[in-house]
């Protein structure tokens, strides 16, 4: 029979024991035996140290503990090693001997199996050290990897139970109220009510059988909080509720926690038991006469029983529908008797609140939201699992220092907050604090305290109807509009998502949102429409490319794509149908394939951006296709076409002015559809940024020639040598054509806004580029600075090595996984001896004699998030270096030349002879169709969007020709053109077993065979790599009957 | 005990007469307990694997309440069903992590390798689907859970694998 436990001193006597009982032990290891990290082999872990230490004879100096979650759930199995705080993470039986080795027996830890710092690479042994923890407040977690979550005596040490004796043996119930008033305690479960508030209501209702309840039905998707307090630290919230109704002087609790959770289940009740027979819980508790116990209620499963008032109908043995409020449950609750309902961190915070007095914990937190909050954060994203911080903490610091970041390199697109019934807030909101009125003015709820982050193929529609999919499932019916409206609302946004979707149906469904919250009864009801609400807010455009392009751009809703890669190509080339092509060896019907719908192939088989192997689906099994090296074999391996002369059979005339990929493309589109095209360039060779702006080491001429060649072979006529404002006016060109396409791209480098930038030394990225191109001399310094992040920046710090730089160094302002450049050519950037700084931007040039001499730099940090969601770069104040440099290349942006449009055609108000221009003067505003608002006249390319990609521009080029031939013919009364083509027949061949197999990574010259040389670096596939490649399709596209 | 109507004769037939007895006795031990109806129906479908009407009957008998309050409440709480379940139960897990993880993959995967929708079981009584909101595992997001057995970070093209490791130890309790 234990002894009961009747006085302060006998809990102090249990924390000296176990301090003592622990100090036996040279090294404890406290391994994570929670629930994830139980399911990733834990328990091998535990068994294997067990083992060893035993055959070491090591049991009266090393102890193993199977503790509670520590939060890092994504990182298991975790290890901590006490009293050191070494935090060993991923651990596998295997490691066990060499941690024995090398850190038990031989003192040191073992490097390998730290936590790796993701930017630096380097290892950090303290847990403390880690941003991961080192970030974090932790209070109601406060006891996380520290106590074995089964033992009562363990919560003791931690000074359990001493709160609760303060307030059974000195404190009033009126004063136990007020300290939970002081700390401005609100609830953690959603509602954000102040608890000290509610239990003062409750207090001062008379009653003789008044009710403690706990809500433990966490039922919010993506929220794991309560489930690891149960688990982890279940006397924390027994002692909370006996405090509670102390407070309100009830002799009876009620535990209401969810089936789906039996390990939570089996350690409530052995707490529960514990907690009895050491006189904690019951009769007379500590001796002091107040009586008081718990039963726990096992809920079947209805997210509404979250809902007070639907919790208690529940507990009484009915449908858990809601019951209108007031009376409010303090007056009137459980078999209408007054009762308090918290939640499991709420009443989880209660004591440490006790212990340490109101003041202090209200000193955490903001104005109105005090205190500390813990989330459990998941989604996309590195760090997955619970952390616990201030409130008042950006949303932006919990994703990224904390989380980590966005997990497989992605962009970040949204942050769902507050459960099913929350909002989704993009990422301009990175900076909204954590605070309860803070996100609510935002769009979303603080809610329980689920963070789900979304990445960028995350499609936000699919989103809103994922959620009101659950509201509706979940509705209780009571209410009519939840009941029938959310159903409504989700038979909207399925048929949006199915490409059904009409214009009015985003009214509709606006309307519909603000009749449910007006007229349900309870929180469910009121929030449902939240999800639709938030995305319509802040992703109204991903809702318009469905309902009017029927296109899903994160590639989710399956009606509306054939295969995720095509969908993700702006030009759709059919990708599935040309890889098959290559796997069944038919590379003539392949290149049939590519040209259908892009005429710049063997371009974008070398320098596309590739979005398509962005979405590619074996990307989930091991790594995408390369897509990108696979067209570049098609087109490697076939021999050029030879068009013949397409007729013209219209009178219109059409003028494209810029021969680069967006012009070509309109001019071959236009001469498809039977129009006389004549191109007009500015430059002695067609080409455009192709030909002056991509370095031959990456895109050699005779590539881009020969494609080039073939649009020309079609009949239309290229016109070199003449620029449009100084050779034609625009006007005469105007009124000799009937359609004027402008694509003439963004041609001269943005000035970093410095003086000193006319000095000798200091040439823009493009020029440079196009000059070295173009033939001329062009002088290379010795020592070379490239400011910027993109692919110009990287290409013009490539060429200057090539043509003889000593040293070449890139300043760019953020860090690493904010470059804008792609990856593959900042690694062969620094291959080829580039050397990037990050977190620095020129300050001041320095000149003497005319001529560059060197940079004044300024440090930078990354401070709070801007739109784009990456990190504003701030300037470190007083940290200023020199560099010494003898040649400087600004590489932040282009500009575009516009003096062309005479003032007359730019500013001609109000008439329809305006080619509208943005604020800046380097871009020129069109409509969706690409039309300007100048009849007559279309643009597209750089020109409209600022630096893009390749196949951007094409795909601008494409969209003018249907538009324009369009118009031409409409104003005829002829039907739009329609292409004929021929029909190629596309095997489905498919592998019966996949195996796991990377990419076939391609040939490449070494880095010495590149030195001083303009060769193509990439060689491309031979037949046998690129069979294997095409092989690795596992051709989504194609749908089976289930 | 009253007769077992027409038609029920055959859900009756599935249950034996041990697990009616422990049905029985369920019922006893709550029998006049306030809010007693949920915690019976939870251990009832513990002994019969699911809840037909003819248990449904027993219990609004035993306990003195309306069928139609025992139905209201059966249909009410997604824990309680209605079907016989599979010898194994196929959870897939579409909480909202493992939905933008990618579980609505793994949810068509398994329906269309089953051939049976959420809430069937198949022909052979081995396998019952059933989607789950969220079961706290979001760390190793997405889940499928059968029987006691939570897989994480599963994969569609895994999934067969998983399932052909119950058919396999199926076969060998037969074997």
């Amino acid at each position: 029979m234990l002894k009961k436990i009747k006085s302060f001193e006998a809990l102090q006597d249990i924390a000296r024991q176990v301090a003592q009982d622990h100090q036996k032990y040279r090294l404890r290891l406290m391994v994570c035996g929670s629930n994830d990290c139980h399911l990733t082999g834990s328990n091998e872990i535990i068994d294997e140290f067990q083992k060893q230490i035993q055959q070491r004879n090591l049991e009266d100096q090393v102890q193993v503990v199977a503790t509670g979650c520590i939060g890092s759930c994504s990182m298991g199995p975790v290890m901590t090693v006490w009293p050191e705080d070494i935090f060993y993470m991923k651990l596998q039986p295997a490691d066990v001997g060499e941690v024995m080795d090398s850190h038990v027996e031989g003192g040191h830890p073992v490097e390998r199996l730290m936590y790796h710092d993701p930017n630096t690479g380097q290892a950090i042994a303290h847990s403390a050290d880690i941003p991961f923890f080192a970030r974090q407040h932790a209070i109601v977690l406060g006891n996380k990897g520290l106590i074995d979550p089964e033992s009562l005596r363990d919560y003791i040490w931690q000074n359990g139970y001493q709160a609760l004796h303060k307030c059974l043996t000195a404190l009033s119930p009126e004063e136990i109220i007020a300290e939970v008033k002081a700390a401005g305690l609100r609830g953690r479960g959603g509602g954000g009510f102040p608890s000290g508030l509610k239990w003062e209501f409750c207090a001062n209702t008379k009653g003789d059988v008044k009710y403690v309840l706990c809500n433990a039905d966490e039922g919010d998707p993506g929220a794991f909080m309560d489930r690891r307090i149960m688990e982890d630290d279940p006397h924390a919230i027994l002692e909370g509720m006996v405090i509670g109704a102390k407070a309100i002087n009830a002799s009876q609790g009620y535990i209401y926690c969810r089936a789906e959770y039996p390990l939570a289940l089996e350690r409530l009740y052995a707490a529960l038991d514990q907690a009895r027979s050491m006189g904690l819980l019951g009769k007379n508790i500590m001796g002091t006469g107040f009586d008081f116990d718990i039963e726990i209620y096992k809920g079947a499963g209805a997210f509404v029983c979250g809902e007070e008032t639907a919790l208690m109908t529940s507990i009484e043995g009915k449908r858990g529908t809601p019951r209108p409020r007031p009376p409010f449950p303090a007056i009137s609750g459980l078999w209408g008797k007054p009762s308090i309902l918290n939640n499991v961190e709420t009443w989880a915070t209660v004591p440490r609140i006790l212990f340490d007095g109101g003041d202090a914990y209200a000193k955490i937190g903001t104005e109105s939201s005090k205190g500390t909050k813990v989330f459990a954060v998941t989604g996309n994203i590195n760090n997955i699992g619970l952390v616990e911080v201030p409130m008042g903490t950006s949303i932006g610091e919990i994703i990224f220092d904390i989380g980590g970041g966005v997990s497989g390199g992605k962009q970040f697109k949204a942050a769902q907050l507050g459960g099913p019934s929350g909002g989704c807030v993009p990422a301009a909101y990175l900076n909204l604090p954590t605070d309860y009125e803070a996100i609510v003015k935002a769009g979303a709820i603080m809610g329980s305290g689920g963070l789900i982050v979304m990445d960028e193929d995350t499609c936000m529609v699919d989103m809103a109807r994922y959620f009101m999919d659950f509201c509706q499932d979940e509705s209780c019916g009571k209410c009519t509009p939840c009941r029938v409206g959310t159903k409504r609302m989700l038979q909207i946004v399925e048929n949006i998502c199915k490409g059904e979707g009409r214009p009015e149906d985003l009214d509709l469904l606006e309307s519909l949102s603000h009749t449910i919250n007006d007229a349900s009864l309870c929180g469910l009801g009121q929030t449902a429409p939240n999800p639709v609400l938030s995305t319509l807010k802040y992703f109204m455009d991903e809702y318009r490319a469905h309902i009017e392009d029927k296109k899903c751009p994160a590639g989710v809703c399956a009606d509306l794509f054939t295969s995720p890669c095509q969908n993700a190509c702006p030009v759709e080339m059919d990708i599935p149908a040309y890889i098959a092509l290559v796997r069944a060896g038919r590379l003539a019907d392949a290149y049939k394939v590519l040209k259908r719908t892009n005429p710049f192939p063997g371009v974008c088989g070398r320098v596309c951006g590739h979005p398509c192997q962005s979405k590619c689906r074996r990307s989930q099994l091991d790594e995408a296709l390369a897509i990108k090296n696979l067209k570049r074999f098609i087109t490697d391996y076939v021999p050029p076409l030879r068009p013949e002369p397409i007729p013209v059979v219209h009178p219109e005339k059409i003028a494209v002015i810029g021969a680069g990929p967006a012009g070509m493309t309109a001019a071959l589109e236009m001469k498809k559809r039977g129009y006389a095209v004549t191109v007009y360039e500015a430059l002695f060779e067609a080409g455009g940024m192709l030909r002056w702006g991509i370095p031959e080491y990456r895109l050699p001429r005779e590539i881009l020639a020969r494609e080039l060649q073939e649009i020309l072979d079609t009949g239309v006529v290229l016109k070199t040598n003449v620029k449009i404002g100084e050779d034609i006016s625009f006007d005469d060109l105007k009124s000799d054509h009937d359609a004027v396409y402008i694509g003439i791209g963004a041609q001269k480098s943005s000035p970093l806004g410095l003086s000193n930038e006319s000095a000798a030394g200091v040439i823009g990225a493009v020029e440079f580029l196009r000059d070295y191109t173009m033939g001329k001399d062009v002088w290379v310094g010795k020592r070379v600075a490239v400011v910027g992040g993109g692919n110009s920046a990287i290409d013009a710090a490539r060429t200057a090595l090539r043509l003889g730089a000593e040293s070449v160094t890139i300043l760019y302002r953020r860090e690493r996984k904010d470059m804008p450049a792609l990856e593959a050519e900042v690694k062969a950037a620094k291959e080829e001896g580039a050397v990037i700084d990050f977190l620095v931007a020129p300050l001041e040039i320095l000149v003497s004699d005319g001529s560059i001499k060197g940079l004044k730099l300024q440090r930078m940090r990354l401070g709070d998030f801007d739109s784009s969601g990456r990190r504003r770069p701030r300037a470190i104040e007083g940290q200023i270096v020199r560099m010494e440099i003898d040649m400087l290349i600004p590489a932040i942006g282009q500009q575009a030349e516009l003096d062309f449009l005479s003032p007359a055609t730019q500013i001609d108000d109000n008439t329809k002879d305006t080619v509208a221009i943005d604020a800046g003067g380097n871009t020129i505003l069109v409509n969706k169709d690409y039309s300007t608002d100048h009849a007559g006249v279309w643009a597209g390319g750089d020109i409209v969007t600022g630096p893009a990609m390749v196949i951007d521009a094409i795909a601008a080029g494409q969209k003018a020709a249907v538009s324009m031939d369009r118009a031409l013919r409409e104003a005829k009364g002829e039907q739009p053109w329609k292409e004929t083509e021929d029909k190629i027949e596309i095997p489905v061949e498919v592998d019966e077993e996949v195996e796991t197999l990377l990419q076939i990574r391609i040939r490449e010259l070494s880095t010495a065979e590149r030195s001083r040389n303009f060769s193509e670096v990439e060689l491309g596939y031979d037949e046998d790599m690129a069979l294997r490649e095409a092989r690795r399709c596992i051709r989504c596209d194609v749908k089976t009957e289930a | 005990m009253k007769p077992i109507p027409v038609g029920q004769q055959a859900a009756a037939d599935e249950l034996t007469h041990e697990q009616w007895e422990k049905i029985d006795a369920v019922i006893a031990a709550y029998r006049g307990k306030p809010g007693a109806l949920i915690p019976v129906l939870e251990e009832a479908q513990g002994i019969s694997g699911y809840l037909p009407e003819i248990v449904q009957r027993r219990v609004a008998g035993g306990l003195g309440i309306p069928l139609s309050q025992v139905y209201g409440v059966v249909t009410f709480y997604s824990f309680f069903t209605m079907k016989p379940r599979g010898r194994h139960q196929v959870r897939v897990c579409l909480g909202t992590a493992c939905h933008v993880r990618g579980g609505h993959l793994l949810e068509k995967k398994i329906s269309q390798g089953l051939r049976i929708q959420p809430g069937e079981v198949d022909k052979d009584r081995l396998f019952s689907l059933e989607i789950v909101r969220c079961v706290g595992a979001c760390g190793l997001a997405p889940v499928v859970v059968v029987d006691d057995d939570t897989h994480k970070q599963v994969k569609a093209a895994r999934v067969e694998e998983i399932l052909d490791g119950y058919r396999n130890r199926e076969e060998e309790r037969y074997a």
